[in-house]
């Protein structure tokens, strides 16, 4: 092993499965204790570049080209000599806290197992190491005992645990492909913090995936940006951002900051509220014949606000702090156990019952998923007709077309897809199926639960214009539910933050995000990953370079 | 654990007293009157209701219920109509073949499936994992009495090596008892122990797939290490419900093989008292099945929570 060689070097890597060119001429190296961020959006070969690393590829996978650890070959070595390079100088950590570890076994055993398959060291030895490894990445051995098991965690200590079964063996080189997606910002925050110092005490090589340029441009010192399997521009950090060159680059690094143009609302003297919310309160009563004394969780706690017809209104806050749950009973799936909501002037569900259907044909939804959120053996036309139920006289089959016809086009789509099935559409595709969904029954406001979160960034840039144009044309008001303060800078008016079940801040957007008055806001935004600041950070002024790249 | 133990023992007890109310129900609304029975069609039909007043046949439904319920409790499951000896003798007889032939014939089955669906998940869609699932299919397929009568024609006719046939009883020794058992047992554990496999492969291969293996394999566990270590206690959990089904059919279920082999077993028992009107007899078998069912399912249930951590919380 040479110590000036890069601790992976990558040379004109291709990758096939089946047959299928996947990877083409991959290239790039990762020098002792330095970062390399992979970016790209979803598809474009990041994981499996990740995973031809590690040779942990499917069936009928091809490699060719050269991936050197520390001036070692790996293409071509035997299976057996990877298992030993696995965990002990390579770790990986992947991108679900909640289902990487195995949840039978507690998190002392699953960090030792990686000590105990690669030296002889004794059972307790292992025990002791894993406890000072998770010591080392946050988990005190004190509050967080090796006989722990992952359910008992939350997602963010879950991820410490995956960082831990990876770094016990001080690998040389760490992949951790997307490590953050699904946590909360501060979570995420420290999680990067914690990557960070590992890279700098142990002077490891670290290969960061993700899809999110704002964490990249904090965190890297070099970047790869990938699309359709090439990498098609790689460069120091400040160089990529301020010399960007490729115009996929330029693409995504305009899709990201995009903001959609959209009528801001004024609000004016003698406005009716849309929507009025007072007082709501939700609880969850674990309910069964042994539980013993009844422990009550308020999930929506006191929440009272107002919503005015064609505003945009904000509402982000951590998991688990109630936002869902205040979506569900807006949409009178939850029962609220106290408190009112108003719709229009007239009471909408009440402590103990449900609403109207004319009132609910008023609030519409689109969800997050947009795969899971569609009966799959529907065709389209019958998903978007599906809330034509909720009016008063059903509509006649012509009419019934034409209304699914022309919500579709206004989507965006072609009016005559409605006999396809949705497994032929792209996610993109389908948020906006989801869209239309919402749309045909003509309702005044339209809750969006994290609607774009699981969107690539030039698509969620399509999505955000649409869903403002649509605002603005068909004057929807939108509640816009997510845990990306990006995105929801860009569209809303107005910010609530809830923290616990309870609405800790209220205020204009433009206002919350420039001075924030509850120290939690200051908190959220300050985890938040914006790439403004991570390049300010750098030397880098964005408005500056935003003149010249931008198309 | 203890909360969740006092739930699953409440649960046991509710099944038992559903059960044994429609078990006495149907029991009394069958055709065919146990006295009758005894003294044939042309009985004298004084004496006919003199037996019946014997039997306890003439009093009302509740009292017959809470009696025999009463009775059950403490071991006394009353005298049988046709063999006039207690029930709960009778009972005993057979479980001391019918319980070792069903232990017997699980143990081999989850002894044969176990490997075979580790040796089939590991070669997933290689031949390996082909001649398993084809061998199961006709383990399946293959009607066991007829299974059993091959048993016989090799083993015991050709080989001379087991008895056709009947059982000596524990008193002639452990290894001629054992002996007899042998060939029933392999007869009953085939087709058992092919859906076994087969539910197992399926339950490894879908535990393969999910994230924590691959965490294993980036560890440097290689497939056979993290499908042994990772997947198998996963994928158990399916497996158990099917294995405490299995038992439960395997204790009642061996009537033809029990014929085939002429052993004096518990599904003998219940056929036997079916054809003779010895509602008793049926009724106290078939409740003591019942028992065994939700027995079974008990010890399943907490099987569970021994294998699985987050069944443990919640409960406590």
């Amino acid at each position: 092993m040479s110590g000036s060689a890069p601790i992976l070097a990558v040379h004109d890597l291709s990758l096939s499965i089946g047959g299928t060119p996947i990877l083409e001429e991959v290239g790039f190296d990762i020098p002792h204790g330095s970062i390399f961020g992979l970016v790209g959006e979803s598809g474009s070969g990041k994981s499996l570049t990740a995973m031809s690393a590690m040779r942990l590829l499917p069936a009928g996978a091809r490699l060719t080209g050269s991936i050197k650890l520390a001036g070692r070959e790996l293409i071509g070595l035997p299976e057996d000599t990877m298992c030993h390079l696995r965990g002990n100088e390579i770790g990986m950590i992947f991108q679900e806290p909640m289902t990487a570890l195995n949840p039978l076994h507690t998190i002392g055993q699953q960090v030792a197992e990686t000590i105990r398959i690669h030296t002889d060291r004794s059972r307790k030895d292992a025990l002791d190491t894993a406890r000072e490894t998770l010591a080392r990445v946050g988990l005190p051995g004190d509050r967080f005992p090796l006989d722990r098991y992952p359910h008992e965690l939350s997602g963010g200590q879950r991820q410490r645990v995956g960082i831990a079964i990876a770094v016990a063996l001080k690998p040389k080189l760490l992949i951790a492909d997307e490590p953050t997606t699904a946590l909360d910002v501060t979570t995420q925050a420290q999680i990067l913090q914690l990557l960070k110092t590992l890279v700098v005490e142990d002077g490891i090589g670290l290969m960061l995936i993700t899809h999110d340029l704002a964490v990249v441009a904090d965190m890297a010192d070099r970047i790869g940006v990938m699309e359709a399997g090439r990498i098609v521009e790689c460069a120091e950090t400040t160089d990529l951002f301020q010399h960007t060159q490729h115009p996929y680059t330029q693409r995504l690094f305009a899709a990201s900051r995009h903001v959609p143009k959209r009528r801001a609302y004024v609000p004016q003297q003698g406005d009716i509220p849309l929507l009025k919310v007072d007082n709501l309160v939700r609880d969850y009563r674990p309910n069964s014949l042994f539980s013993g004394k009844a422990r009550t969780v308020r999930a929506v706690d006191d929440v009272s606000f107002a919503m005015f017809p064609g505003e945009n209104v904000g509402l982000v806050g951590e998991s688990g702090c109630g936002k869902s749950t205040l979506a569900r009973a807006l949409l009178g799936l939850e029962v609220v156990q106290g408190g009112q909501i108003t719709l229009r002037g007239k009471p909408f569900a009440q402590p103990g019952k449900p609403p109207a259907a004319d009132q609910r044909r008023l609030i519409q939804v689109v969800f997050q998923d947009p795969y899971g959120s569609f009966n799959p053996r529907h065709r389209v036309d019958r998903l978007v007709a599906e809330p034509l139920h909720l009016l008063n006289e059903r509509p006649s089959d012509l009419e019934r077309r034409r209304k699914v016809g022309a919500v579709l086009e206004a989507v965006g789509l072609a009016a005559d897809v409605g006999k396809r099935f949705i497994h032929e559409f792209s996610g993109g595709q389908r948020q906006r199926i989801a869209i239309a969904r919402a749309l045909i029954v003509e309702p005044k406001l339209v809750i969006l639960d994290e609607a774009v979160s699981a969107l690539d960034v030039s698509i969620r840039a399509q999505i955000l214009d649409l869903l403002a144009d649509l605002s603005s044309r068909l004057s929807v008001s939108y509640l816009f539910i997510s845990h990306d303060l990006s995105v929801v800078r860009a569209i809303t008016d107005r910010l609530m933050v809830m923290r616990d079940g309870r609405i800790v801040e209220e205020g204009p957007t433009s206002d919350v995000f420039a001075s924030p008055k509850h120290p939690y806001t200051a908190e959220l935004l300050a985890a938040a990953p914006d790439l403004g600041s991570a390049l300010l950070a750098r030397g880098v002024d964005l408005d500056q370079i935003s003149q010249l790249s931008l198309v | 654990m203890l909360r969740y133990l006092a739930r699953r023992l409440l649960v046991l007890a509710l099944t038992m007293v559903a059960a044994s109310i429609v078990i006495f129900l149907l029991m009394s609304v069958v055709p065919g009157d146990p006295a009758q029975f005894m003294m044939g069609m042309n009985a004298d039909p004084a004496a006919l209701a003199a037996l019946r007043a014997e039997l306890g046949l003439d009093r009302p439904l509740l009292v017959r219920y809470l009696e025999w319920v009463g009775g059950l409790v403490i071991g006394d499951f009353g005298q049988s109509y046709t063999y006039r000896v207690s029930v709960s003798q009778l009972i005993l007889d057979r479980i001391g073949l019918s319980l070792p032939l069903a232990f017997l014939a699980l143990l081999l089955s989850v002894v044969i499936a176990i490997p075979a669906a580790l040796f089939a998940a590991q070669r997933h869609n290689k031949a390996g994992d082909i001649s398993v699932m084809g061998l199961s299919q006709i383990g399946i397929a293959v009607p066991n009495f007829w299974f059993a009568m091959l048993l016989v024609l090799l083993f015991s006719v050709t080989l001379r090596w087991f008895s056709a046939g009947g059982f000596p009883g524990w008193d002639a020794g452990f290894v001629p008892a054992m002996k007899a058992l042998t060939l029933p047992a392999i007869a009953l554990a085939l087709p058992q122990a092919s859906i076994l496999a087969r539910v197992l492969r399926s339950a490894l291969l879908d535990t393969l797939g999910e994230d924590y293996i691959r965490t294993a394999r980036a560890k440097g566990l290689s497939r056979g290490q993290a499908l042994r270590r990772h997947a198998f206690r996963n994928a158990l959990i399916p497996v158990l419900t099917i294995i405490g089904l299995q038992f439960s059919f395997l204790l009642a279920g061996a009537i033809i093989i029990e014929n085939v082999f002429f052993l004096p077993g518990l599904g003998r028992l219940v056929f036997q008292g079916i054809t003779q009107r010895d509602l008793i007899v049926v009724q106290s078998v078939v409740i003591l099945l019942v028992f065994a069912v939700t027995l079974v399912t008990f010890l399943v249930d907490i099987a569970y929570a021994f294998i699985d951590p987050r069944l443990r919380r919640g409960t406590v």
